[in-house]
């Protein structure tokens, strides 16, 4: 049982760094790979239909996503994606990849933000537009809503609700409003040109908490509406962070204890076995 | 052998250590007496403290034993069974990453089948968690409560059901009085790590974005309940010092998932 002295002092040691080892708290997380959103919108009317090229610049790794035949009034959902900057083709449709595109644009995507790239305006002036879209979230379970306008045939327009509360006035082709904050619920969305009396009515369900874009686009029988959910979030939300620890592994109740404890042991034993030897000595 | 006696089944010193008795005194039958009594008593001492010394000495290291025994159980806990068996093929193994990422579903026509129901489990194979998941709500001032067991996870029944559009928050224990909860490893998730709920009989898959640590004076609340375009899920715990005073912890971690 006893045993040399060598050994001993190894194993102090090696208890001794067994604790320093284990004071260290429980949560030290470190960020990474943030993300933000952005979708692909064809809003010109004239223009027929394009292939887009999505990639992220200077990052190989990123494979390049292709979206084919999208046609006008197509507004694709939103992807997920890392922080960084993107670039966007517009290729005419079927054209080779390796064709230099009609249009290209970047958009920088920051950590939790969205955008919405569309192709805009006339086909003989197309241009790609990079819309900020801010999903933030619509205080005391309210809703929002905004207007993006993509029809020739109503140039510039207002928008509405059923009981007279304006969601954007005097809206011109080939732009966006910025978000309306309504009170969520079943509502008549009405919209006409401005200076008109000619109504383009759209029932819709309003959710607490969510985020809309009211899509307005030409058609072959006037104008059609089309209310895109672009955020939701429930019509509550906590406050703040939550209680979720009582500090049975927090480093600080028992390690100082224990590495006492074990201090003290081993010095006992060390001491102890000092007594021996001496005792045996006298002996 | 030049050492004292270890156990108490020596009877006699050891040869060497005997002392020799002044010749004189040897003489008379009542000198040898008081001779014979004398080094009894001296070898009696003797045997009495190496008995001691001995019984203090294995007291030692058996505590030393025990002490260390428990360190050993706590490296275990803290450092993490499950990773460390990973070389044994113990640990779950998630899909192999060089699959090439599937092409986004961005046009409404391809979208999900509807999931039914609350969420029921919550699984997360890179920790080794698998709970059930109770309903929480919010306390009086708006925060949101915790579940009552610190072994078992809850999810915000009043927001967003996970697998619908939106933040859907899930929150558990990091730990309880006595040791880790539920939560207890979930800063640890990385980006890419899976994590699974189930509605129905459908588990639900997210992927981990990132994983961020807060004080709790300075939560985020807008960064991480504001709406989002599809569905997500926000993983909540505590980390961070242990406030003795307040006996809560000053941080929380929370962790970011995004429906794959």
């Amino acid at each position: 049982m006893i045993l040399p002295r060598p050994t001993l002092r190894t194993l102090a040691a090696a208890a001794a760094v067994t604790l320093l080892s284990l004071v260290a708290t429980p949560g030290s997380a470190h960020a990474e790979g943030p993300i933000g959103y952005v979708r692909l919108a064809h809003l010109s009317p004239d223009t027929p239909n394009v292939d887009v090229y999505l990639s992220k610049v200077g990052d190989a790794s990123f494979p390049e996503q292709v979206f084919g035949h999208v046609g006008y009034g197509i507004m694709t959902k939103y992807m997920p994606l890392p922080v960084g900057t993107y670039a966007v083709a517009m290729r005419t449709e079927g054209a080779p990849a390796s064709s230099p595109p009609v249009l290209t644009t970047q958009v920088t995507v920051a950590d939790g933000g969205a955008y919405t790239v569309a192709g805009v305006g006339k086909f003989a002036g197309l241009g790609l537009k990079v819309f900020n879209d801010d999903l933030s979230r619509p205080a005391n379970g309210r809703s929002k809503v905004r207007v993006i306008q993509a029809s020739v045939a109503a140039p510039v327009l207002d928008v509405d609700l059923a009981d007279g509360t304006p969601v954007a006035k005097a809206v011109p082709f080939a732009s966006t409003t910025d978000y309306q904050v309504v009170n969520p619920g079943t509502w008549t969305l009405r919209l006409r040109p401005t200076g008109s009396s000619v109504a383009t009515t759209l029932g819709c369900d309003l959710a607490a908490g969510s985020v809309y874009s009211l899509l307005v686009l030409d058609s072959p029988r006037g104008l059609t509406l089309e209310l895109r959910a672009d955020a939701r979030g429930g019509g509550t939300a906590p406050d703040g962070g939550v209680d979720a620890g009582a500090g049975g592994s927090s480093p600080w109740r028992y390690w100082p204890v224990l590495a006492g404890g074990a201090v003290a042991v081993v010095g006992l034993a060390l001491v102890a076995a000092r007594m021996r030897r001496l005792a045996a000595r006298r002996t | 052998m030049s050492r004292a006696p270890r156990f108490i089944g020596i009877a006699r010193p050891a040869p060497g250590a005997r002392s020799v008795p002044p010749r004189s005194e040897a003489r008379s039958v009542r000198g040898r007496a008081r001779l014979i009594a004398a080094e009894s008593i001296s070898r009696h001492r003797r045997l009495w403290s190496a008995l001691v010394l001995h019984r203090f000495e294995m007291l030692a290291w058996t505590s030393a034993v025990v002490v260390l025994a428990v360190t050993g159980l706590y490296v275990v806990r803290a450092v993490d069974a499950d990773r460390a068996l990973s070389g044994f093929g113990v640990r779950f193994v998630p899909a192999a990453p060089s699959d090439p990422p599937p092409t986004p579903c961005v046009l409404e026509s391809c979208a999900r089948p509807p999931l039914v129901g609350s969420p029921t489990r919550v699984r997360i194979d890179a920790l080794a968690v698998d709970s059930a998941l109770v309903d929480l709500a919010l306390d009086g001032q708006g925060q949101l409560a915790a579940p009552a067991s610190y072994d078992v996870a809850g999810w915000f029944a009043a927001g967003v059901v996970p697998g619908e559009a939106g933040p859907a928050v899930i929150a558990g224990h990091v730990d309880s009085t006595a040791g880790p909860g539920v939560f207890y490893r979930l800063h640890e998730l990385k980006t890419g790590d899976v994590v699974d709920v189930l509605r129905g009989g459908t588990w639900v898959r997210f992927r981990v974005t990132t994983t961020e640590q807060y004080a709790k004076d300075q939560f985020p609340s807008e960064r991480v309940y504001r709406p989002t375009p599809d569905a997500e899920l926000r993983l909540i715990t505590c980390g961070g010092d242990f406030d003795r005073g307040r006996l809560s912890y000053r941080d929380n971690i929370v962790v970011y998932a995004v429906i794959e």
